[in-house]
């Protein structure tokens, strides 16, 4: 992390080398703080008949669509979210992500049909793609954050991503590793070394971030989420049991009938549920407290800070409502799901900026693939904040 | 000089800077102007004008060699320019689809009849087609880690005496000649509830895909008749013949693929939302196998017996677990939700296809 520009506090934005052309940053006069809200324009109904309308084309053209389709609902969710009288463009070319698909896809389906079938020397086809999944997992992730960087335009300025392979190492290898070996302590420390990576390197035009976080409360919010299903579990299974033992529903298991008996699987299926619901509540608490801290987090260029001021628990309560009004629905909503939180989150989401946000410059882009996009998407890698 | 053929008012990003500049585009005969207010006039020939496809509720974009975007509220008026230059034909068809309510139920219509069509026979068929085509040495290998994997915990050598044994691997010699399909048939004889299993399985019997048979004790000793076991050989050689395990990994795989085809995304939440569905399509897959295997052990006890009876019988008995049961003791008129959770056809429903059968063998 040696490219990273040296810290300064708001005030000295000027002093900051490679982030704005001093030129540029005299002309303006710095006076105040002036805050910029995000806002999102989308609605669900319209959303709603895009996303049904290129589904439908992704099944009638069995799947080669797909690209398109997926850049379409990714054009209208960037070009409805509003900065300071300007929207998003997601620039990706379709046929781009078309190929990442078709290599990814092509080793997905190899490694499933090797696990499923254990055909002879099946260990080896699965074990070369697991290894080198692995090993290349740091890379990938570094390729697709520069994929999604570059292909992010705000006021005809591309953001980009110099994320290095050896930071990707150091963050992703390392950092699971350890959390990994350490049996989830280091997690919270592996969390912060991500978002770490994935802020530092980022940039707008010339200008770029930097995180200003450190790993305590990255410590903080996971304890949180620990706390959050051990006192929740406790909480739900003292009364549950109680009720059914008080009620003679219930009996401790004497022979090995009763451990088949119907009540008894009953109780185990709903305890197995609340497992699961408690699990899934404090993953997605996990995952907005995280998105909060980042972005109060965030400076760019020395002269923009980020900042949110959204419920890290209502964005638990429209992720988890979301869940079940699309299970409902058998994943019709997820249009609306969708739109319902952008807009919650976008609606919480500010930058304060020293300069006008129309004095940045560009940086000049070289090509990226699609490759590490397309593979974080379809091997189940979460790569959001 | 004479007046343009089309002019837009908007705004350039030069894509140098992040400041607006208000503009305007001026198509004239051949040839395409791009003025900024106060600043420099640009000429550009359409071919290398670039005209983003429309997004429902956005300004339109036009891009430029140089970098510059030019973009505009006037939608009329791109348009208008997209259909005389002849761009964005087929995402313009796309967004007329979408600007329709009519349009967008009629592709909510497609969809869903296309979903069900591919879930009812298009995935059964593909998946039958695949197994179909999976090579013996397959086969083999999953019938010898399953069994190595039961044999472990889960299964104890059998306790039958050796003429009992022997008896039922003349049956089920029998049961398989009538079946057929050159598989390595084994019978093999278990005793179902060792001690310090972690799971029963009690009185029941399996079929692998290769031709292995699991027949446990306890469902040997649940019978009344060999007739009665004979039946359920029948059943499971059924199973290996219709390869129905082997279509049920497939079908579990499409469903997961044809999941992330519609949520279009491996990771949202909405993948544990469709969950739900496809665990109800797998278990009405393996209610369709179970009904071809009646089917097939069916034929088979008409052909030997002249009748069903024995099979029906000790599913009742299966069902209620007491060995006084005969199929009488089995209450029709289960169904709605419960049924549609079940892997296997009610008892009932299964009985009354049996009787069926042997209505139509007589």
């Amino acid at each position: 992390m040696t490219d990273v520009p040296p810290s300064v506090s708001l005030g000295r934005h000027a002093a900051l080398p490679g982030s704005l052309l001093p030129a540029e940053t005299a002309d303006v006069p710095v006076t105040s703080v002036t805050t910029h809200a995000f806002s999102f324009t989308g609605q669900a109904g319209e959303y709603f008949r895009i996303w049904i309308v290129n589904t439908a084309l992704t099944i009638v053209t069995l799947g080669l669509y797909l690209p398109w389709a997926r850049v379409r609902q990714r054009q209208y969710f960037y070009g409805h979210t509003w900065l300071d009288g300007a929207n998003f463009e997601y620039t990706a070319r379709p046929v781009a992500l078309l190929r990442g698909y078709l290599v990814v896809g092509a080793f997905f389906l190899a490694y499933t049909l090797a696990t499923q079938f254990q055909f002879s020397g099946w260990e080896y086809v699965a074990g070369t793609i697991a290894v080198l999944f692995l090993a290349l997992y740091p890379w990938l992730v570094m390729k697709s954050l520069r994929f999604l960087a570059v292909s992010t335009t705000h006021r005809g300025l591309k953001f980009r991503h110099h994320g290095r392979a050896g930071g990707a190492y150091a963050s992703y290898g390392l950092g699971n590793g350890a959390a990994l070996l350490s049996g989830g302590l280091a997690l919270p420390f592996a969390w912060f070394l991500q978002r770490r990576y994935q802020v530092d390197g980022a940039a707008y035009g010339t200008a770029r971030a930097r995180f200003r976080g450190d790993a305590g409360e990255f410590y903080l919010i996971g304890l949180t989420g620990l706390a959050l299903t051990l006192v929740g579990g406790v909480l739900l299974a003292v009364p549950l049991l109680g009720v059914l033992f008080g009620a003679g529903v219930l009996d401790v298991p004497q022979t090995e009938d009763d451990w088949l008996g119907p009540t008894f699987l009953i109780a185990l299926a709903v305890g197995y549920l609340l497992v699961l619901a408690l699990y899934g509540i404090a993953w997605q608490y996990v995952r907005a407290a995280t998105l909060r801290l980042v972005l109060n987090r965030v400076e760019v260029g020395g002269v923009v800070r980020t900042g949110a001021t959204f419920s890290p628990w209502r964005l638990v309560w429209i992720g988890v409502s979301n869940a079940v009004v699309q299970a409902l629905t058998l994943g019709l909503a997820t249009p609306w799901a969708a739109v319902r939180r952008a807009r919650y989150v976008l609606s919480g989401m500010q930058v304060r900026a020293l300069v006008p946000l129309d004095s940045f410059t560009a940086d000049v882009t070289p090509g990226e693939d699609a490759l590490g996009e397309a593979a974080t998407e379809l091997l189940d890698i979460d790569l959001g904040f | 000089m004479t007046p343009p053929d089309l002019m837009l008012e908007g705004r350039v990003f030069d894509g140098r800077s992040s400041r607006p500049h208000p503009a305007t585009l001026e198509v004239r005969g051949g040839g395409v102007t791009l003025r900024l207010e106060g600043g420099p006039e640009t000429p550009w020939t359409p071919a290398q004008m670039q005209i983003e496809p429309p997004v429902p509720g956005l300004p339109r974009v036009l891009k430029f060699p140089d970098g510059s975007r030019f973009e505009t509220r006037d939608d009329a008026a791109v348009s208008a320019l997209e259909a005389r230059l002849g761009r964005n034909r087929g995402l313009g068809r796309v967004r007329r689809l979408e600007s329709r309510w009519g349009t967008a139920l009629g592709a909510l219509g497609v969809t869903l009849a296309l979903v069900a069509a591919f879930v009812v026979f298009g995935l059964p068929a593909l998946a039958r087609g695949a197994a179909a085509a999976t090579p013996r040495p397959v086969l083999a290998t999953f019938d010898r880690e399953t069994t190595e994997f039961l044999d472990g915990d889960y299964l104890g050598p059998t306790r039958l005496s050796r003429a009992r044994q022997a008896e039922l691997q003349a049956a089920f010699r029998r049961v398989t000649r009538a079946a057929g399909g050159g598989y390595d048939y084994r019978l093999l004889l278990r005793d179902g509830l060792p001690e310090d299993s972690p799971i029963t399985l009690g009185a029941n019997a399996f079929a692998l895909p290769n031709g292995t048979v699991v027949m446990t004790d306890q469902l040997v000793a649940l019978s009344r008749s060999d007739r009665e076991l004979v039946g359920v050989l029948a059943h499971e050689a059924g199973h290996v013949t219709g390869r129905h395990g082997l279509a049920a990994v497939y079908q579990g795989l499409g469903l997961t693929l044809l999941t992330v085809a519609v949520t279009g995304d491996v990771v949202s939440a909405g993948t544990f939302a469709a969950a739900v569905p496809a665990a109800l399509l797998r278990g009405g897959y393996s209610r369709a196998a179970e009904t071809e295997a009646d089917r097939v052990a069916g034929a088979y006890l008409m052909e030997a017996y002249g009748t069903t009876k024995p099979l029906r019988d000790i599913l009742a008995r299966l069902e209620t677990g007491r060995r006084n049961t005969d199929e009488s003791d089995v209450e029709a008129g289960e169904g709605g939700l419960g049924d549609l959770l079940e892997t296997h056809p009610g008892t009932a429903g299964r009985i009354e296809h049996l009787r069926e059968i042997e209505a139509e063998g007589r």
